[in-house]
């Protein structure tokens, strides 16, 4: 069981993870802008919007039930769990009990059976095409997903995500290319999981109107706009946590966590800088070819399984 | 009472039931109760037969049969016992529900349903605690037919044809387990006591015979691809509670089997008869759960999920036979462990979406999930039970279906770990095959609970539907608080279980919790708490609730739209996303795999085709046989008759000419 103080942590690196979230999908924003070479909004913008839409009203479709009108709340609730469990500004997990591959993958699982439900409950046919092509990607990009970490975890010896990235950073890796392989087939997965472009599939705004949250407004629309970005920086976390720990603390001292925070900050601009470098030179994927796109990382995860099994 | 007499007592009951049931047939209210009561009785007492002999106490009874070479012998052990309690407590369950259920059958032979039943509950319990190759079949064999009589119900062309291919499968199946059994007879110097078979330790190329045919017999009791084809034929064809036995414990006979004579019986073996079952379990989980996708019946689409789940099962299974074979103890006790606690969630929420489907089915009149919709409204208990079941079978924390699908990963990573260069090459294919089955399950199963309660309805059925009886109720309500229970009491349930898996091994206990958390054996560097995962899902949801509420007083209530978005245009019900186009991505991208089951289906037509030419040749070949044989003699017959007949001509004059004729004769012998 955790101590207090790894169990503050984790709720305190939650919280700050919801805190920054609106901030990340701003700055995201502002880049998008300069590269389009327009002024856009201020990095604040989507502090702005979540507030607007708290006070408007909720207005729903008439098919709704109660799967439509909860999926705001478990998606919020369920990626604060995740946080809780990954080893963000440390290098071991806060919550052991948590911080399991398999029981963060089904955690992904969890928010898109609701995330997906929600469409299908709204009773609109755009949500519905979205909750499919949602749940689609889900299955193409699994076995990549967890065939990654797999080999990440048979060379660490253990499927905790703080013992794979603490084996990672002290170099206790008996062959380096599986690792690599490995952590750009992770890293191609979790850019599907980001939902930007050009894998937007479930929620492209331009094909579908925005997927399963076509029906939504005020509050319950400002809470997936904000779990959205959540997500995106839980997934960018838990890539970090996994193949690229270096920096982080590896004790609880209050100096240790100051550096690992500082750390952590510099690893997500960079990584975002990226994103956004692909997200707006490319173009949306055609759904039908997804596949190959998928396939191309599957490839790239048995790869990294080859290259472990002959221990390059 | 000692376990055995409790076991006794729970079939005795059964079997009255069973009776009282047939005999009360002419009142069909009181055929339901007896039926009903009788067997939760029944129920209530195989839990305790079964439950008191889980912590590895093994009670045996000897009774002299009428055979001298088939002594009648039961034997409750951990394994049989865990079974036992599995059949029992979804009997018991089941015996609830069809309170009320069964008198949507009124009028189509109740009392009939209620015998097979029964009897089907009785055998399945006798069937785990033989200890005889004989009896074993024997009660092997009655489960089938009571099955088979629940699966032709119904008694339309549907019900009769499906009830056929079960009744055919399931005998070619029992072919291969008696010759499996012959073998081991023959290996034990003629006895059929398993007692001797396990003593009997035959020779290596022996023992895979053996333990092939075994495989291959109670594999396709267990639904396993490429035998699985009569499964999601019978099980939908079959009443909602029958269906949910079948689903639930049935088939799970078939692993039992395989455990019985693989591990029990022959003792291990080598490695290739777990790499065999691993095969087996990931083609089984991959193949049915893409088949299930596509299904607009619902519940031929559960039928085919349980084809699935006994692929998990098998990978279990597989697992913790390759490290019984390497004798690496970790590996087989962790790989069994898993398989067992998966067949007791499996039971638990497969049985809860098989009485959904029914409880749905009993107030549509169809099995159609395109005619349904919207059906959380109008039927609220149903549908959150079948979304618990949903989110179960689904394998999404914090409920049951996670916990044995995180314990078949952690074998397979250990087993990843392990020595051989086999299982290092295998394992890992099999966790990936196990992600993409999880994933599949989730688009499923969202499909499966969207396109039956969510949305608008789609017909006149689903807008007047309401709230089923109170017994349907509460069975499922038992089964749906049974998945949250064995999800959260994870760290109490896996030690017990994981026991289980030991005494059946003859293995170490390996250390299954800690505290509030389960991890897999001591020496592992992780650990899962489903409580926690609860707790601090429910907590932090309460963080969004309370930012909502501080901004109510600044909003309007919530309105209702009077229609969702659809571009300008009047939306309709056919706009909606029906069951066939959710899954059509899935069809387009796994085209190929869905190509194997129409070349699979048509080598089934091809062969219930070459049965009925087989029918048509016999019809053909009789009057062959009369012309020949027939014909001739009766024709021969019939002349000897005719000559006959000119003897009586009916002429006085004749007659004594007839008599004196025969005085000369007489007198010239007297001469002589």
């Amino acid at each position: 069981m955790p101590s207090l103080s790894q169990f503050l942590l984790a709720l305190v690196q939650a919280l700050l993870l919801f805190a920054a979230a609106p901030l990340l999908s701003g700055i995201l924003r502002v880049l998008r802008a300069k590269i389009h070479t327009r002024h856009g909004p201020g990095v604040l913008q989507d502090y702005r919007d979540i507030l607007k839409l708290m006070k408007r009203q909720d207005v729903r479709p008439p098919a709704a039930g109660f799967a439509f009108r909860l999926m705001p709340i478990i998606m919020v609730a369920t990626l604060l769990t995740i946080a809780t469990g990954l080893p963000i500004f440390t290098r071991a997990t806060p919550i052991a009990a948590l911080g399991d591959l398999v029981t963060i993958i089904y955690l992904f699982a969890l928010l898109r059976f609701f995330f997906s439900l929600a469409g299908l409950d709204s009773g609109s046919s755009f949500a519905g095409i979205g909750a499919s092509r949602e749940l689609t990607l889900g299955v193409l990009v699994e076995p990549m997903m967890l065939l990654s970490l797999f080999v990440a975890a048979l060379l660490a010896g253990s499927t905790n995500v703080g013992a794979i990235g603490a084996a990672i950073a002290a170099g206790h890796i008996r062959s380096v290319g599986a690792v690599v392989l490995a952590g750009v087939a992770f890293a191609f997965a979790a850019y599907f999981e980001l939902s930007k472009l050009p894998y937007d599939m479930a929620e492209a705004e331009q094909e579908l109107q925005e997927g399963p949250l076509t029906e939504y407004s005020g509050p319950s629309l400002a809470f997936i706009n904000w779990a959205m970005a959540l997500k995106q920086l839980v997934v960018i976390a838990f890539f970090l946590a996994v193949f690229l720990p270096f920096g982080s603390a590896t004790g609880l001292s209050l100096p240790a966590l100051a550096i690992g925070l500082l750390v952590f900050i510099l690893k997500v601009g960079l990584i975002i800088a990226l994103i956004s470098l692909v997200e707006n030179s490319v173009a949306r994927t055609r759904f039908r070819l997804t596949s190959q796109h998928t396939w191309l990382g599957v490839g790239i995860a048995s790869l990294a399984f080859v290259f472990y099994l002959a221990g390059l | 009472m000692a376990p055995i007499q409790l076991l006794l007592v729970s079939v005795a009951l059964s079997g009255l039931a069973a009776l009282g049931s047939l005999l009360a047939g002419r009142s069909e209210s009181s055929a339901i109760r007896i039926a009903g009561i009788g067997g939760l009785l029944a129920a209530v007492a195989g839990i305790l037969a079964g439950a008191s002999v889980l912590g590895g106490q093994v009670a045996v009874l000897d009774v002299p049969s009428p055979f001298p070479f088939a002594h009648f012998v039961l034997r409750l052990d951990p394994l049989s016992g865990l079974l036992l309690v599995v059949i029992s407590a979804l009997a018991a369950v089941v015996s609830i529900y069809s309170l009320a259920y069964v008198r949507e059958y009124g009028g189509r032979g109740v009392g009939a349903m209620g015998f097979f039943l029964n009897l089907f509950v009785a055998a399945m319990i006798l069937v785990v605690v033989a200890d005889n190759a004989l009896w074993f079949l024997v009660f092997f064999e009655m489960m089938t037919l009571a099955s088979y009589f629940l699966v032709i119900f119904d008694q339309d062309a549907e019900a009769v044809s499906a009830g056929f291919i079960y009744f055919l499968m399931a005998h070619a199946g029992s072919m291969a387990i008696m010759a499996a059994f012959f073998l081991m007879a023959n290996a034990a110097g003629g006895s059929f006591d398993f007692a001797a078979f396990r003593a009997a330790h035959p020779s290596e190329p022996v023992a895979s015979i053996v333990f092939v045919l075994a495989l291959l017999g109670f594999g396709t009791k267990a639904g396993m691809i490429p035998l699985h084809a009569w499964l999601p034929r019978a099980h939908p064809a079959a009443p909602s509670h029958a269906s949910a036995l079948m689903s639930g414990v049935m088939i799970k006979i078939g692993v039992f089997g395989i455990l019985k004579v693989g591990v029990d019986l022959l003792g291990g073996g080598v490695m290739w008869w777990g790499i065999l079952v691993l095969t087996f379990g990931v083609v089984t989980s991959v193949l049915a759960i893409i088949y299930a996708l596509a299904e607009r019946d619902i519940k031929r689409l559960l039928a085919y999920s349980s084809v699935e789940n006994i692929g998990i099962i098998l990978i279990g299974v597989g697992t913790g036979m390759i490290g019984l074979a390497v004798h690496q103890p970790l590996i087989a006790v962790l790989g069994l462990m898993a398989a067992l606690y998966h067949l007791l969630n499996h039971a638990v929420f497969k049985g809860l979406l098989f009485l959904g489907a029914g409880s749905v089915v009993y107030r549509m009149h169809t099995k159609d999930m395109e005619k349904m919709g919207g059906l959380a409204r109008t039927m609220p208990w149903t549908s959150l039970c079948f979304l618990l079941g949903a989110v179960a079978v689904a394998a999404i924390p914090p409920l049951n279906g996670f916990v044995s699908e995180w314990f078949t990963y952690q074998a397979l990573f250990a087993a990843a770990l392990g020595g051989t260069f086999l299982e290092q090459f295998a394992s890992p294919i099999a966790a990936t095959a196990l992600a993409v089955t999880g994933a599949l399950a989730v688009m499923c199963f969202v499909k499966a609970y969207g396109e039956i309660f969510s949305g608008a309805s789609r017909s006149r059925h689903a807008d007047q539907a309401h709230e089923v009886p109170a017994p349907m109720v509460v069975g499922m309500v038992v089964l749906a608080l049974g998945c949250v229970g064995l999800g959260l009491a994870a760290p109490v349930v896996a030690p017990v279980i994981g026991s289980i898996a030991a005494a059946t091994l003859h293995m170490p206990v390996v250390v299954f919790a800690n505290g509030a958390a389960v991890m897999p054996g001591e020496a592992a560097h992780t650990s899962l708490s489903t409580p926690l995962i609860a707790i601090l899902l429910i907590a932090l949801a309460v963080l969004p609730v309370l930012i909502s509420a501080t901004f109510k007083a600044a909003r309007a209530g919530a309105r209702r739209a009077a229609a969702p978005w659809a571009c300008g245009y009047l939306p309709d019900s056919h706009m909606a996303v029906s069951a066939n186009s959710f899954a059509q991505p899935i069809r387009m991208f796994f085209a190929p795999l869905y190509a194997i089951r129409r070349t699979a289906d048509t080598a089934s037509d091809h062969i219930a085709h070459g049965f009925g030419e087989l029918v048509a040749e016999t019809r053909r070949s009789e009057p062959l046989f009369d012309r020949a044989l027939v014909a001739p003699v009766a024709e021969a017959v019939g002349g000897i008759g005719h000559l006959l007949q000119r003897l009586q001509s009916g002429n006085f004059s004749t007659y004594c000419l007839y008599i004196v004729t025969a005085l000369l004769i007489l007198l010239l012998f007297t001469l002589r």
